[in-house]
């Protein structure tokens, strides 16, 4: 461990002595305090705070992203090109000691940058809040400086099946269809089903089972918060829609709200008193839909109840904990890459793969169409090419792969005063570091086990 | 006063078994370097073989691009062999264990440049997990040794070749390694700074440390070592002792003091008798250039003239000499830097001697006479004063660090 040590505690110094610590902490604290200056937002504190919390938090990560790629494949690469590694390596030191050594150090950098920004922020956030009016103060408290559980509605997707399903055979009973036509016939009933599902009528009203039970401890006196988001199927001359909330556990009186006025495609949240949630932890959601619209509540998004799980600041801490698992597999890929290319090389190797990592939108819209040749969604048709053959299963695999970072949104979840919970910490180190740092780092370091570091002459 | 004659002398060196433990065996050891493709490019090492045995100053001397670094580089195992093998202490040159006994200064500094003199000791320290005390004691004697001592804040890459040179030997030294691998360990470096490494080659071998000296400066190979291979086009073109290698047997010197030229005139008669005039030369010895250098910088370092550069090393290690008190038996090796007959330590003021011997003179010139029996010995094996007496004259010469 020593000589593993002794390794980081360099990466350490050349960090400072090259001044990297240093530039990248006044570029981290400058964009924790330079943002709140430039950013716009809605006027209203809560809709600063969010804002702010995801500017900086994006600049953080962004920020030190990028520093510790370069610091990654410049910390190997550079000791290989400058022959340095020659008088390490000769020394009884593994070369996956080596190879260890530096990442730890990459990593314990980036925990200390990380937590001097995180800091900086979070004091910024307490600051800010405290020169707020008593009310706002409470507004933030209960939507974005808190850690906020999450219930939704129980998956309706094998009913929906099982519905569209029994449709399916009916008609099947009624029209004997062509087996050719079969899973069109499907899609489409499934559709319907779905839409019923979500569609609610003009002066109809919905209904939502929500169980609390597991969260229900640490919700006496707290507030709930149902929010909302729906689609209209015309536009109305205000923008807005009307919608009346009801709450409660039957046989108990519900709480009812007042007639809200709502904008479609957008988040709201009404918040309930807790104390209508029945003793079994379930409660019952109502809307109304007095308007001559149809109105869409999404399956995935429609309704949830969000309740208060925790504090911010730990939720704030393991928000950041998960940025932290980006770096050390930033670090590992910068290190995978300097095992085997040249400094500017593994910059840009890796620069690339962050690109891809990024742009797998467009990954996800061929995978999810089938085809690179483009798919018409209203006639349902799609393009077909020999390259999908090969190229649809490996978007599909870089997909996955690219998924197991990219299923978490600590910046997200914070700004929405979500609850980063241990268990989503957990998993995102074991997909993060334990699983893609992992392979990256096995690779990295068999290929550095292999390869002959005298070859380079020194650049001194 | 030297006579050299040509004579019938038969060399009659007999390579004896060196029972020593073998510490590096290289056999059928060939490099290739290959280009993007796979493509030969370079055959560096050309299936080449020789062995290392402990206590040995062994010389790898050629041109430049001989294969001479790609030979340490492979023998430390930072290049892969494209055939052959080697073994270092017995196991493959990557083995950890293996590392732990090996000390490598290599042909630049290669060292962190952000690092001062003091850091770099500790880094090197740990990778052999040494404690704090021991990495401690062994920097502040190494720095003192490489006459680095007053620079030990300053950061590396702000050092002079001979400084970076200097703290590079250090480094190489620092876990009192079995076997040090040198690769041009003077360049660079100053006359004194030249000689101070030369001293501590000689007085690692005497503690038993073996010795890979990798140069093309014929007169540090000469200085120093035991045996030598020379190396052109990857291959070993010759390979032995020094003696071996550079006696010339039909011929033969004698150097005396002046000698009247009565005496002179009857020395040649006898001469005369067996050979032939005009192979007789007679000449009177100089010294060496590097001789003569380290005697000015004496007599100024005696007159306290202030440098800003390194200073002289002080003496070898303590750790290095392998007695805690200093006095170790390895370091009579400074006896022979002292002594008149010495070769390396040049004689700066010989005292006359009394006499001719006449007899052995007569001896020396007889046809028949038996030749001198072949041994192989360190040029520190000579007459032994005392220990105090020689490491006094030392100090003398490279200026002694209080």
């Amino acid at each position: 461990m020593q000589k593993i040590l002794a390794i980081a505690l360099l990466t350490w110094k050349a960090a400072f002595r090259f001044r990297l610590f240093l530039v990248v902490a006044v570029l981290l604290l400058g964009a924790v305090v330079g943002l709140p200056l430039l950013i716009k937002d809605d006027g209203t504190a809560r809709g600063f705070t969010q804002i702010l919390l995801t500017y900086t938090l994006s600049a953080i990560t962004a920020l030190l992203g990028m520093s510790t790629l370069w610091l990654a494949c410049g910390t190997l690469a550079r000791d290989i090109e400058d022959c340095q590694i020659q008088v390490v390596a000769v020394k009884p030191i593994a070369r996956w000691q080596i190879w260890i050594g530096k990442w730890l150090g990459l990593v314990s950098l980036n925990a200390a940058l990380l937590a001097l920004s995180g800091l900086s922020v979070f004091a910024l956030l307490q600051y800010r809040a405290t020169r707020l009016p008593e009310a706002q103060q409470q507004i933030l408290r209960n939507e974005v400086l808190v850690a906020r559980g999450s219930a939704r509605e129980a998956n309706l997707d094998v009913e929906i099946a099982r519905e569209a399903d029994r449709l399916l055979r009916e008609r099947l009973e009624k029209n004997p269809t062509s087996q050719a036509d079969l899973p069109e016939v499907r899609r489409q009933i499934l559709e319907q089903v779905k839409a019923e599902y979500q569609l609610v009528q003009p002066g109809y009203i919905r209904q939502w089972d929500i169980d609390l039970s597991s969260g229900r401890k640490s919700l006496s006196g707290q507030p709930l918060f149902i929010r909302i988001k729906f689609n209209a199927a015309d536009k109305s001359s205000s923008g807005t829609f009307t919608l009346m909330v009801q709450a409660g556990a039957p046989p108990l009186a519900p709480w009812r709200s007042e007639a809200l006025s709502l904008a479609p495609d957008t988040f709201h949240e009404v918040e309930v008193p807790s104390s209508f949630i029945g003793a079994d932890g379930k409660l019952s959601i109502a809307i109304l839909n007095p308007n001559d619209t149809a109105l869409l509540f999404p399956l995935d998004e429609g309704l949830e109840v969000l309740y208060r799980e925790g504090s911010f600041g730990l939720n704030f801490a393991r928000g950041l904990g998960i940025i932290f698992c980006w770096m050390a597999l930033l670090a590992t890929i910068g290190l995978a890459s300097a095992s085997f290319l040249s400094f500017p090389v593994a910059a840009f190797f890796s620069l690339g793969l962050l690109v891809i990592t990024l742009s797998s939108g467009t990954i996800a819209s061929a995978v999810n169409d089938g085809t690179l040749m483009g798919f018409n969604s209203e006639t349902g048709s799609k393009g077909s090419s020999v390259f999908d053959l090969v190229v649809i299963p490996v978007f599909r695999s870089i997909l996955t792969i690219v998924n197991l970072a990219k299923d978490f949104s600590p910046v997200d979840a914070l700004s929405g005063g979500r609850s980063i919970t241990w268990g989503m910490l957990g998993r995102a180190a074991a997909q993060i570091i334990g699983v893609l740092a992992g392979l990256f780092g096995v690779f990295g370091i068999w290929i550095f086990n292999r390869r002959e570091l005298a070859t380079a002459q020194g650049t001194q | 006063m030297a006579i050299l004659a040509e004579t019938a002398l038969s060399n009659t060196v007999a390579a004896q078994p060196d029972k020593r433990e073998t510490i590096v065996a290289v056999r059928g050891l060939t490099k290739i370097f290959k280009d993007f493709w796979g493509r030969p490019k370079a055959r560096a090492v050309d299936d080449v073989d020789f062995e290392v045995r402990r206590g040995e100053v062994f010389g790898l001397l050629g041109p430049n691009g001989s294969g001479k670094s790609t030979t340490v580089k492979l023998l430390l195992g930072l290049l892969h062999p494209t055939k052959g093998h080697i073994e270092v202490f017995g196991r493959s040159p990557r083995h950890v264990a293996t590392k732990a006994r090996i000390g490598y200064l290599p042909e630049e500094s290669y060292l962190y440049r952000y690092l001062n003199s003091r850091e770099t000791l500790d880094f090197f320290g740990n990778l052999f997990e040494l404690s704090r005390s021991d990495r401690n004691n062994r920097a502040e004697q190494l720095l003192e040794m490489v006459g680095l001592n007053q620079a030990r804040l300053r950061a590396v890459g702000e050092f002079s070749k001979g400084m970076q040179r200097r703290i590079g030997l250090a480094q190489a030294l620092i876990n009192d390694p079995d076997l040090v691998i040198l690769d041009e360990p003077t360049s660079g470096l100053d006359p004194i700074g030249c000689r101070e490494v030369k001293d501590l080659i000689v007085a690692l071998a005497r503690r038993g440390k073996t010795v890979i000296l990798s140069s093309h400066l014929l007169a540090d190979v000469e200085d120093v070592c035991d045996r030598v291979v020379i190396y052109y086009g990857g291959k070993i073109q010759a390979m032995g002792t020094l003696r071996e290698l550079l006696a010339t047997p039909d011929a033969i010197r004698i150097t005396t003091p002046a000698l009247p030229r009565a005496t002179l005139e009857r020395v040649m008669e006898i001469i005369r008798q067996d050979v032939a005039q005009d192979k007789v030369h007679i000449d009177t010895p100089t010294q060496n250039l590097e001789s003569y250098f380290l005697e000015v910088v004496r007599k100024a370092r005696t007159a306290a003239a202030d440098t800003s550069g390194a200073t002289s090393g002080a003496r070898v290690a303590k750790y290095l000499r392998g007695d805690p008190e200093g006095e170790a038996a390895s370091d009579r090796i400074l006896e022979r830097l002292a002594a008149p007959a010495a070769s390396a330590a040049p004689d700066l003021n010989p005292a006359p001697a009394e006499t001719v011997d006449q007899a052995k003179l007569a001896a020396l010139t007889q046809p028949a006479a038996p030749a001198p029996e072949a041994a192989v010995e360190k040029p520190g094996q000579a007459a032994e004063p005392s220990f105090d007496e020689a490491n006094d004259k030392l100090s003398g010469l490279l200026g002694k660090k209080s």
